[in-house]
Order: C-alpha cells, then sequence, then structure tokens
C-alpha cells in the first residue's frame, strides 16, 4: 500500500471540501452571474477581483487547481495503484470533476436556472463522495487483515448504513435546490424550506438509528466506532447550524446586502452537510469492508465484543 | 447487416443530438422584431395614437403615513473603487421626507377615452430617444425608471470599476433575461430593449449586491416616477377616464380611478402606509403585511 498515495488522496479530498466551502460562498453572495462569460471572467483569465467577482472567479481558480490535482492522482494512481477497480474510480472521480466545470459554466451561460443549479450543487456532493471513497480505498487500513464481524441477520448494519448515506444524499439535494430557489434578499419557499426539515428529521432517525447500533453492536471496534462517533458529532453540530441558517437567512432580505454572519454561517452549514455525509460513506464502506472480510476468510460470524471478553 | 442497420441509427442519432444542440444554441427567434409601434410585443393595437393637441395633464403627491423605515447603511468596503466614491451610500428601498414618498412609479393601467375607445385599443410609436440608466458611485441613477416596449436602454458606466447588469423579467412576462458584464471605461452597452409590458423589471448587479433599480415598461408615454418632494407629473394625456396605479417596491400598489378633461389638469394623491411592505419576486409583487404572520409564512 503507497502511503504517498493515500495522503495525496486525503489532500485532493481536502482540496474538494475547500471547492465546496467555495461554491457556497458564491451561492450565499449572489455572485455567481458577477461575470457574464466563461471560462473567462470579464474576457480575463486573471481580472481584476472587485466586489463579488472575488467569491465567483475564486470558486473557479479553486475548481480548476482541484482539476489538475485530480489528473495528478490518476497519474499517480494509473502507475502505482495495483487495483483496476481503484484506478476506474479515479477515472470517475476526473469525469466527475470535468462534468461539474461544465456544469457551473451552464449556470453562468443559462443564468442559473433551478434545474441547472441544483444538478451542480447536487454532483459536487457526489464528486466528494468520491473522493472520499478513494480516500478509504487507498487507506492501509482498508488492505489490513480484519478480524471477522457477525452481522445481525434482522437488521443488517450494513443496510443500516446505505439508508443513512441514501437519506443525507437526498437531504443534500433538497437543501442544494433550496438554496438556488431563492437569492439572499428573497424568502426562502416554505413548501421546500418544509420539505428539508423533513428531511432532517428522517435523516437524524435513520444516522442516529445507524450510529447507535454501531456503538452498540461493535463499540469496541475503533474502525468502525470512530467514523459512528464522529458522524454523531457531526450531525448534532449541523442540526444546530441548520437552526441558525434559517433564523439568519430569514432576516436576509430585509438587509441592504447579504451579510456575513448569514453568509457564514450558511456555508458552514454546506460544508458540514458535506462533512456528514462523507462520514457516513466511510461508516458505509468500512462496514461493507468488515462483513465482507468475513465472507471472504469463510469464517463463522463472530461477535468482537464476546470475543474481547 | 446488423452494422448497417446500426451504422443507420448511429446516424440519425447524431443529426437528432445536432438539432436538439443546434435549438439549444441558437436562442428563440424574435417574432416582434419588426414591430416599431411601443405595443409591438402586445396584442396589436387597431388605431395608431396621435396627439389632438387638447391633452391634459395628471399630477399629484404620493404620501407616506407612519414611521418610514430609515435608509440602511451600504458597507461598500468589499470594492474599494465604489467605497472611495460613495462613502456615505445608503439604500434607495424607501426615500422618505416629511410624509412624502420619492421613488413611486406612477402609470395609467387602463381606461377610456373621451371618444369611447379603451386605450388598449391604439398604438403608441416607440420613441427614438434612449433612456439612460448609469452606474454611478456603485448605484443605479435613477434607482426607478420607465420606458416603451422596444426603446433602446442605454447603460452607462461612470465608476473607476466593473459592473454587471442583470435584468431579471418575469418568466411569464415574455421578456428576457439578460446579463451583461461591462467594466470600467467600457463603452456603453445600446442594444438593450424589453419586448413586453412589464411592471416592473428589476435590474441587479451581482458583482454589488446592493445596488438595485426597477424598470417600468409601459405601453404608452402616460407615466412618471415621484420626486424627492412626493410629487409627479403626467403629461399629454388624452382626455378619458383611467385607472391609475402608483407602484412601490416596498409598499406595493396603490390605484385610483382620474378623469383628465380637455386641457384640464387633474389631481390625484396617493397614501401608502409605512407598516405595510410587499415582497418581490421577479417583477411580480405581492403586498403582505409586514408584522402579523409566523416567520415561516412570510413568503
Amino acid at each position: 500500500m503507497n502511503k504517498g498515495l493515500h495522503r495525496f488522496t486525503l489532500f485532493v479530498t481536502g482540496a474538494t471540501l475547500l471547492l465546496i466551502v467555495a461554491g457556497a460562498l458564491v451561492t450565499s453572495h449572489d455572485a455567481g452571474l458577477a461575470t457574464s462569460d466563461w471560462p473567462l471572467s470579464n474576457g480575463q483569465v486573471f481580472p481584476e477581483m472587485q466586489g463579488n467577482l472575488f467569491w465567483e472567479h475564486g470558486h473557479r481558480m479553486v475548481a480548476t487547481s482541484v482539476g489538475i490535482l485530480v489528473i495528478v492522482l490518476n497519474i499517480w494512481l494509473w502507475r502505482s495503484e495495483r487495483r483496476a477497480w481503484v484506478r476506474r474510480l479515479g477515472l470517475v472521480a476526473l469525469a466527475g470533476v470535468i462534468a461539474q466545470g461544465l456544469l457551473g459554466g451552464l449556470t453562468v451561460k443559462l443564468m442559473l436556472p433551478l434545474a441547472v443549479s441544483a444538478a451542480h450543487a447536487t454532483l459536487a456532493q457526489l464528486f466528494f463522495c468520491t473522493m472520499v471513497s478513494l480516500s478509504v480505498f487507498t487507506a492501509p487500513a482498508w488492505s489490513e487483515t480484519r478480524q471477522a464481524l457477525e452481522e445481525n441477520a434482522d437488521a443488517p448494519l450494513r443496510y443500516l448504513c446505505l439508508a443513512a448515506a441514501a437519506g443525507i444524499l437526498i437531504q443534500l439535494v433538497l437543501g442544494a435546490t433550496l438554496r438556488h430557489s431563492a437569492t439572499w434578499d428573497q424568502h426562502l419557499p416554505v413548501s421546500l424550506l418544509l420539505f428539508h426539515l423533513g428531511g432532517a428529521l428522517v435523516v437524524t432517525l435513520l444516522l442516529g438509528t445507524t450510529i447507535i447500533t454501531v456503538l452498540k453492536r461493535h463499540g469496541g471496534e475503533t474502525y468502525l466506532s470512530r467514523p459512528a462517533q464522529i458522524a454523531a458529532a457531526l450531525l448534532v453540530t449541523q442540526l444546530l447550524l441548520g437552526l441558525a441558517a434559517y433564523l439568519t437567512r430569514q432576516a436576509s432580505p430585509d438587509a441592504p446586502q447579504p451579510r456575513n454572519p448569514m453568509v457564514g454561517i450558511t456555508v458552514a452549514h454546506v460544508a458540514c452537510g458535506a462533512l456528514v455525509f462523507a462520514a457516513t460513506i466511510v461508516l458505509t464502506l468500512r462496514a461493507f469492508r468488515s462483513f465482507k472480510a468475513a465472507r471472504e476468510t469463510g469464517a463463522s460470524y463472530r461477535r468482537l465484543s464476546t470475543e474481547a471478553s | 447487416m446488423l452494422k448497417k442497420r446500426a451504422r443507420f441509427w448511429l446516424a440519425v442519432f447524431a443529426l437528432v443530438s445536432l438539432l436538439a444542440l443546434s435549438y439549444a444554441c441558437g436562442g428563440k427567434k424574435d417574432a416582434d422584431s419588426g414591430d416599431n409601434t411601443s405595443g409591438g410585443g402586445d396584442k396589436p393595437a387597431a388605431t395608431a395614437w396621435a396627439p389632438k393637441g387638447d391633452e391634459g395633464t395628471i399630477t399629484g403627491k404620493i404620501n407616506l403615513t407612519g414611521t418610514a423605515p430609515a435608509p440602511q447603511k451600504i458597507d461598500m468596503s468589499q470594492d474599494a473603487n465604489c467605497a472611495s466614491k460613495n462613502p456615505n451610500a445608503t439604500t434607495e428601498t424607501v426615500v422618505a421626507k416629511d410624509g412624502k414618498l420619492e421613488f413611486a412609479f406612477v402609470y395609467i393601467k387602463d381606461g377610456t377615452l373621451a371618444d369611447g375607445k379603451k386605450i388598449g385599443d391604439y398604438s403608441f410609436k416607440t420613441p427614438d430617444s434612449e433612456v439612460v440608466l448609469d452606474q454611478n458611485g456603485c448605484h443605479y441613477v435613477p434607482h426607478i425608471i420607465g420606458m416603451q416596449p422596444n426603446q433602446k436602454l442605454k447603460v452607462t458606466n461612470s465608476d473607476p470599476t466593473g459592473h454587471n447588469i442583470h435584468a431579471l423579467p418575469n418568466k411569464s412576462s415574455g421578456n428576457e433575461e439578460w446579463n451583461e458584464s461591462q467594466p470600467s471605461g467600457a463603452a456603453p452597452i445600446t442594444d438593450k430593449t424589453f419586448k413586453r409590458s412589464e411592471i416592473l423589471v428589476p435590474v441587479k448587479c451581482n458583482q454589488h449586491p446592493w445596488m438595485k433599480a426597477y424598470i417600468g415598461v409601459v405601453k404608452h408615454p402616460f407615466f412618471a416616477v415621484s420626486k424627492e418632494d412626493g410629487s409627479f407629473e403626467i403629461k399629454g394625456v388624452p382626455a378619458g377616464t383611467y385607472t391609475v396605479v402608483a407602484w412601490h417596491e416596498k409598499f406595493g400598489e396603490k390605484t385610483a380611478t382620474v378623469k383628465v378633461d380637455a386641457k384640464g389638469t387633474a389631481t390625484s394623491d396617493f397614501t401608502f402606509d409605512a407598516g405595510a411592505s410587499a415582497s418581490i419576486e421577479s417583477g411580480s409583487l405581492t403586498v403582505v403585511p409586514a408584522i402579523e404572520l409566523p416567520m415561516l409564512m412570510k413568503h
């Protein structure tokens, strides 16, 4: 296992989170159309970053950097990664970042139609999810021989994790659609807001159940319990950020311009949502890995906790 | 044989894709582009209107009762050029002095002329003059303007910084959204028009989010914007009885029926309540109570 490759993958994943933050800053500042052209800004590669052009062009620069990093990552994967499916996943990430760039261009050229803007925000999360997965797969721990874990036939943990991840993805799509359906000076549509609130409840139930299940069944297995604990902390943070984002966003239409508390809290809410998704993806992949290991070794399923005792 | 069939379907797929792409990139053809009357985008009118020399005037004041919200300070620190040119900038949403309201757009919405014809039965020539919208001190000047369909809009940039001008007509109005960057020192933008009547088209700058203007597009020339003292004057109005509307971006609409005699001056004052507010969504406007609704329902 190439530790350097894993560290670089983690670095690109971190850069992708930064890209999500940069994109969220564009949306909260209503800066998406600060220049009417794409891929250049006002006909220049490096325009004077005045006003909201700082956010829009800054987002494009971060996106370009991430694109270059993903190309480098693919070269590295094809040179040193022996698992063909991991190399192919690298290509999926490359296709994702290219598609994301083109979608970003479409948002400018078509002047931010809701469907394209929401698709751009959703693909950002899927691309991030791909990078998180690559980070998990290239980690030394992934290839280590693992103790077999016992799966519960009534409520398999793997499927609980999958359900939580799917629920979070739907919630992210709802959040993206909500954010792009009204600019800072308009009130959020009530129906979408209620759907997003309902989504928060569903995600809390799904992810909460998953976390409790992990901690109850496999609390001694840090490979699973650590991402579960991180997901729990992030979920609580995300719910609080969501409440704060709602309160600041409700006051926003009466302000003369996007205020820093609204922008900062809303962007933090977007970033934390991505991190909740990331933690759940890590947990899900590790759960599949743990139980797959049990099947592969042909060992009878055993509970680690029982062994420990 | 199978390969031949596959090639055929591949060719059909490519053709359909190309057609779809050309349609998507081509934009809409303008069916109204050859019409030089200000009713061009609207229902064709039977009679071209011409002044008879006995037109009258509608005049009045826009009043505001209650306590007007104070203008809010704008933080222009994100663009040093704006901050240095206009260090004490405030919002223009509500500009009121001594109970008189500036920036209300007053226009004839409907009505019947003395000859018995509806005003909508006439067509009005598109003025040759341009309507100028300047960007000065990172503000739109004027804040509210009126123009007729197909009349040219000239956008100038008097600032030492770049702007983008983003017009957001209502999707159902038939007017097209547009967005154009204008760097400092760039030539004026002169090719913009609105083909349909619309009350009112919001305009904003995405580089400087506090910059907002509204353009009232009316098929006839009978409109005005209230001045600092709340007064307005609509000249050249043919004798008749009209529904006159005063529109304000914060307080919504007020309507009055006004009778104009030949060569006469009709007076109609409008009074807005500072306790009411309107929410504007892409040009359409709904008046909602300012405080009564719970936060969640204030949409």
